[in-house]
């Protein structure tokens, strides 16, 4: 994995919701953590190109998310806060597949990269499930099987295991530590990335923080109480 | 996300997806030749026939099909008050034959066939280089998406009113089920971008 900002800044309507920011990810597993609007989803979505930068250059692999933005989405997955809004048709197998469609496959091929997955997590049982009647960890999980069946060399989750009970939290955490993916978790929840190699702490759109997870969770207590 | 499409062996379920649009285009362009009450009349009634061998029951069939057949009533109100009783008629007894027919193939084919055959039908369209066939069966894909999406969350935003001891009023309730449907519709945009589902490969 190798994403760099060189003084990429995320503005909206006016507003400069990410400051100027010069960064290298190369670990395999990032945290990043910060108080509600503090600018870490803005950050997330800057790598997978769902935020343009207004200034500088972000680029994923070596991908400019700029110019290169189809690209860049192939080398980064994004799972976002509410797995309902990922999936986007109603039925688990055919969500998949919609993903599948611009690698235009074969119907054999399609059919086996979607079991594949589902198995993967463990819920090929699911694949013809509707998406409303899945549980809360199920939906998780099923958003991960139809981002990671195009093979995205990076996992982006943003707040992964938000509003999921004690079970299904603990599911989806174990889940994300067996990922074989380059990952970056937006979290809350700090126990899910207090093993994890780097990381990030923002702050009212600025990174105020950034190293080991315990010295930089140690300061975000301090920040945030 | 709920969906229209019921699962089922029935011989709806096994026309071929293509059989059952074009099929439901050629009803619908015959239903619109026609100005006689009596024969729309049959039509509704074949319709009726049609839709009730899927077999979803009276409740469930009323559900489904109360905000269209509402919306039959309203437009055939106006058009009494304007055209009077006749013309009347024949809107409600057209519209409602091409509702249930429109209703029975929704039904009957999953969000995934749909796609994939308005994407097939729209290629022709594609290699004179005016459209992005792929483009077309999403769009077509997402809207039969979007509809029970709507419902529900029409039902929401009622019972958050009851719940607060509020009147519903068709401006309070359009309002906010107009933000949270774009809103929604913003967030699957982004889906759909992050997904690379668009991308040109």
């Amino acid at each position: 994995m190798d994403i760099r900002f060189e003084q990429a800044e995320a503005r909206f309507e006016g507003r400069t919701v990410v400051q100027p920011l010069t960064l290298s990810l190369t670990e395999r597993r990032i945290g990043v953590i910060g108080l509600n609007g503090s600018g870490k989803t803005t950050f997330a979505r800057m790598i997978n190109g769902l935020v343009l930068p207004a200034a500088g250059l972000v680029t994923v692999n070596g991908f400019d998310t700029v110019k290169d933005g189809d690209k860049v989405r192939g080398q980064a997955g994004f799972i976002f806060q509410n797995p309902q809004n990922q999936i986007i048709l109603p039925i688990l197998k055919e969500d998949i597949a919609l993903g599948l469609k611009s690698r235009k496959l074969s119907k054999a091929e399609t059919d086996d990269a979607i079991d594949a997955v589902l198995a993967r997590f463990g819920i090929a049982h699911l694949g013809e499930r509707r998406a409303h009647e899945l549980s809360g960890g199920e939906l998780q999980l099923a958003a991960l099987a139809s981002v990671l069946v195009t093979r995205p060399d990076i996992l982006i989750m943003d707040e992964p295991t938000n509003q999921l009970d004690l079970r299904n939290r603990g599911l989806v955490e174990r889940t994300i530590h067996g990922l074989d993916e380059n990952v970056i978790v937006i979290s809350h929840d700090l126990g899910l990335i207090a093993d994890f190699d780097r990381v990030l702490c923002f702050h009212e759109g600025r990174l105020a923080d950034d190293g080991a997870p315990a010295e930089v969770i140690a300061r975000y207590r301090e920040l945030a109480a | 996300m709920k969906t229209l499409y019921v699962e089922g062996d029935t011989f709806l379920h096994r026309l071929s997806p293509r059989t059952k649009l074009l099929g439901l285009a050629v009803v619908s362009l015959v239903l619109f030749l026609i100005h006689s009450p009596a024969i729309l009349s049959v039509a509704a009634a074949l319709g009726g026939i049609v839709y009730a061998s899927l077999r979803l029951g009276w409740r469930q069939s009323w559900l489904r099909l109360r905000p269209i057949l509402l919306t039959i009533v309203v437009v055939a109100l106006f058009t009494l008050v304007f055209n009077g009783w006749h013309d009347a008629l024949i809107v409600v007894t057209r519209l409602t034959a091409l509702a249930v027919f429109a209703a029975a193939v929704t039904a009957t084919t999953s969000t995934g066939d749909f796609i994939d055959e308005i994407t097939r039908l729209a290629m022709p369209l594609e290699r004179l280089g005016l459209v992005r066939a792929a483009d077309i069966g999403l769009s077509i894909g997402l809207v039969i998406r979007f509809v029970p999406e709507i419902l529900g969350r029409y039902q929401a935003i009622r019972d958050a009113h009851r719940a607060r001891g509020l009147k519903v009023r068709p401006l309070t309730l359009a309002v906010p089920l107009i933000i949270l449907t774009l809103k929604n519709a913003d967030e699957i945009a982004a889906a759909i971008d992050a997904r690379g589902v668009r991308a040109q490969k």
